[in-house]
């Protein structure tokens, strides 16, 4: 027995199975066509001529991860209120509008809550966090 | 139940033709109709993403008063598959620094992100591939793989324009999808439902049932789609992962042949996948701007070429506004996200929200036209 | 046919791309395999029939949790840390002694045996039943309960949220010593 929503999957799968079988195949015929002569000097890495000094992988600054934590966050929330707003038309009609309001906007006011704190603490400047948060952390 | 185009095509009398001739074996023929449309829309959108490449350059050219290409075919028209038999026929050069396997990996990443959103995207009312309960959803989700591809060719490549191409546009991407999720949720709201048919159903006839037209919010929130859709692809201005002044070409500078080839055509379809959405979502999507009682294949061809033009109008104004502004700094790159299009997008969610319950959900054409 | 196609890949996925973090000795890789493991999950939910979990796992792990994880490694540098010592019959880098081995086997076993038990009671308990005869989809069953039985665990999750947006930007934010 298949569950009901099922039948919108195969597509899906599908379109990936396409993906990988053109990705496969186009590498195939390049494989096939491309010449090949490899040297030391075309295989190293790109630095407009000059030899390049060390490795690419070196630490990087901190405030992507913050731009990646907060964007978690925001992404579940985001997830939360999916559901909600889809049925917050099926409430109206069916009289509950208010309470749906209620809820809906006590939900969105944390997150603004949230948005304002990082900007007024200076977390979503780019450049000026360090400064900022020296100033705060005395 | 999800509707999908092989049950909108059982309505139909050769489908019990076509389920004969396979033994009445519905789940193969179910099978062979979504390959034989995966591959015929794989196709479509693998010509528009070249005819992309060409549109881009012949539209710069004109921007910049130049003739653009015009050697192969017609007006150079078939200067995309010129291009596309170079890039097979060019030698493949890895950084002997790269981590192999994710540098194989990255571009068949981008290509898989964006190929699954096709099996959603709206084409028309019937012939779109899977019209899921959780459409819009999907789409967003699944499309964050090309995030993880960029910023895997950025790491892979073990060279630093790469790397830092990468990193840029990884948290870009991730910065950008807020805005346009909320700006998302507030049209699932005033369409109460997440799949493409429910918010192409509300926007049924004259461009006044539009969803841009609906109210004001709404109207912002099309504004605030398309730019958060528009550095989401990393199209000019926010070109910073690639930006060819600064970083060479930012995450595929190392990429070379056919694995470059597999990101441009990621990059480009993934345009017009958004450009559709955008059209799906705001613009009334497939509609006709008439009502018609009966419905049969050739008007469901008619749904497509409207869905088409709206998208590719939208396609036009990306190039245009790529060749019309100059490229932004990080910083204000995610100033501009986090500082304006959040709380805008928050604000317009709220505005529809408020307006759904005070107005009960009428657009703005019905309060005055009263119908 | 086409379900037990989906549930044999996204199973094999899953474990596949599980044990593969285990086994590999490069960081970056073992976040790529746990990204195919997660999405393995999300194949396994979509065969259960619960396509808002399936996309809702995709969104947040994929889109989200993979990505800071990379960014986290990027903060290290990223490169191979193919460790000097290799402990536990040359399978796992050395992330520990004896004592932390001992007691991640103990805890695993803990875990093991809760789950099977859990599983165990839930396939017994619950006849099979086709849910979503009153809802047109499983996203509306969830947006009901959200609003109507569950609302305060809906705002609380908001509020937790909060917390962990504001507990993120303080931990995150550099000082100066």
């Amino acid at each position: 027995m298949t569950p009901a929503n099922f039948d919108g999957l195969m597509p899906v799968v599908i379109f990936m199975g396409l993906a990988v079988a053109l990705f496969v195949g186009g590498h195939f015929a390049s494989v096939l066509l491309a010449p090949k002569k490899p040297s030391h000097l075309k295989s190293t890495p790109y630095e407009c001529g000059e030899q390049p000094v060390g490795s690419a992988w070196s630490m990087f600054n901190v405030r992507f991860y913050v731009v990646g934590l907060i964007f978690i966050i925001f992404d579940v929330e985001s997830v939360l209120m999916f559901p909600v707003a889809a049925i917050f038309r099926e409430l109206n009609d069916m009289g509950h509008g208010g309470y749906a309001l209620i809820v809906f906007l006590s939900f969105i006011s944390i997150l603004i809550e949230g948005i304002a704190y990082c900007w007024k603490k200076g977390d979503l400047d780019w450049v000026k966090s360090f400064q900022v948060s020296t100033k705060n952390n005395k | 139940m999800n509707q999908t185009v092989v049950s909108y095509l059982s309505q139909y009398e050769f489908y019990d033709v076509l389920l004969a001739a396979f033994g009445k074996n519905e789940g193969l023929l179910a099978f062979a109709i979504y390959l034989l449309g995966g591959v015929i829309i794989v196709g479509l959108c693998a010509t528009i993403g070249g005819l992309g490449t060409f549109a881009e350059r012949k539209i710069s050219a004109d921007i910049q008063q130049r003739l653009g290409p015009n050697r192969v075919g017609p007006y150079g028209i078939l200067q995309f598959l010129a291009d596309g038999v170079k890039m097979m026929t060019k030698e493949d050069v890895m950084p002997f620094t790269a981590d192999k396997m994710l540098f194989y990996l990255a571009p068949m990443l981008a290509l898989v992100g964006v190929f699954a959103t096709l099996a959603v995207l709206p084409f028309s009312s019937g012939l779109m591939m899977a019209d899921l309960n959780v459409g819009i959803f999907y789409l967003i989700a699944i499309s964050s793989l090309v995030g993880v591809s960029v910023f895997l060719g950025g790491y892979a490549s073990n060279s630093k324009w790469s790397m830092l191409g990468g990193m840029r546009g990884a948290s870009q991407i991730i910065s950008y999808e807020i805005p346009v999720t909320i700006s998302i949720l507030a049209v699932t709201l005033l369409a109460g439902g997440m799949s493409f048919g429910t918010i192409m159903s509300h926007q049924r006839g004259l461009p006044t049932n539009w969803f841009i037209f609906h109210n004001p919010f709404a109207f912002i929130a099309g504004f605030v789609y398309f730019i958060g859709a528009l550095a989401e692809t990393n199209r000019a201005p926010f070109d910073l992962p690639e930006a060819e002044s600064e970083l060479v070409s930012g995450y595929h500078t190392e990429y070379t042949g056919m694995r470059f080839g597999f990101f441009a055509l990621a990059e480009y379809i993934e345009v017009f996948v958004v450009c559709g959405v955008g059209a799906a979502l705001f613009l009334g999507g497939s509609n006709l701007p008439f009502d018609i009682s009966f419905d049969i294949i050739p008007l469901q061809l008619l749904e497509v070429v409207i869905f088409m033009s709206k998208a590719l109008a939208l396609y036009y104004v990306v190039i245009w506004i790529r060749w019309t502004f100059p490229r932004l700094r990080v910083d204000q790159l995610m100033a501009i996200c986090w500082k304006y299009l959040t709380p805008i997008a928050i604000f317009n969610l709220i505005g529809c929200a408020v307006w759904v319950v005070v107005f009960n959900g009428k657009s703005i054409a019905e309060l005055i036209f009263g119908h | 046919m086409f379900a037990q196609f989906l549930f044999i890949s996204s199973a094999l996925l899953t474990l596949g791309g599980a044990v593969a973090v285990l086994v590999t000795k490069n960081i970056m890789h073992s976040c790529i395999y746990l990204l195919a493991s997660l999405i393995g999950i999300a194949g396994l939910y979509a065969t259960l029939g619960a396509d808002f979990v399936a996309v809702t796992q995709i969104m947040v792990y994929v889109g989200g949790v993979v990505i800071l994880m990379l960014f986290a490694v990027m903060l290290t540098g990223g490169k191979d840390f193919v460790s000097r010592a290799q402990n536990l019959l040359g399978l796992a880098p050395s992330m520990g002694n004896r004592w932390t081995f001992s007691v991640g086997i103990l805890v695993a076993l803990v875990f093991l045996a809760t789950n099977i038990k859990l599983i165990l009671n839930v396939s017994k308990s619950i006849p099979a039943k086709t849910f979503g005869n009153e809802f047109p989809s499983t996203v509306n069953q969830i947006g009901h309960l959200l609003v109507k039985e569950h609302v305060l665990a809906f705002e609380l999750s908001s509020v937790l949220l909060l917390g962990a947006l504001v507990g993120a930007a303080i931990i995150a934010r550099p000082r100066k010593q």
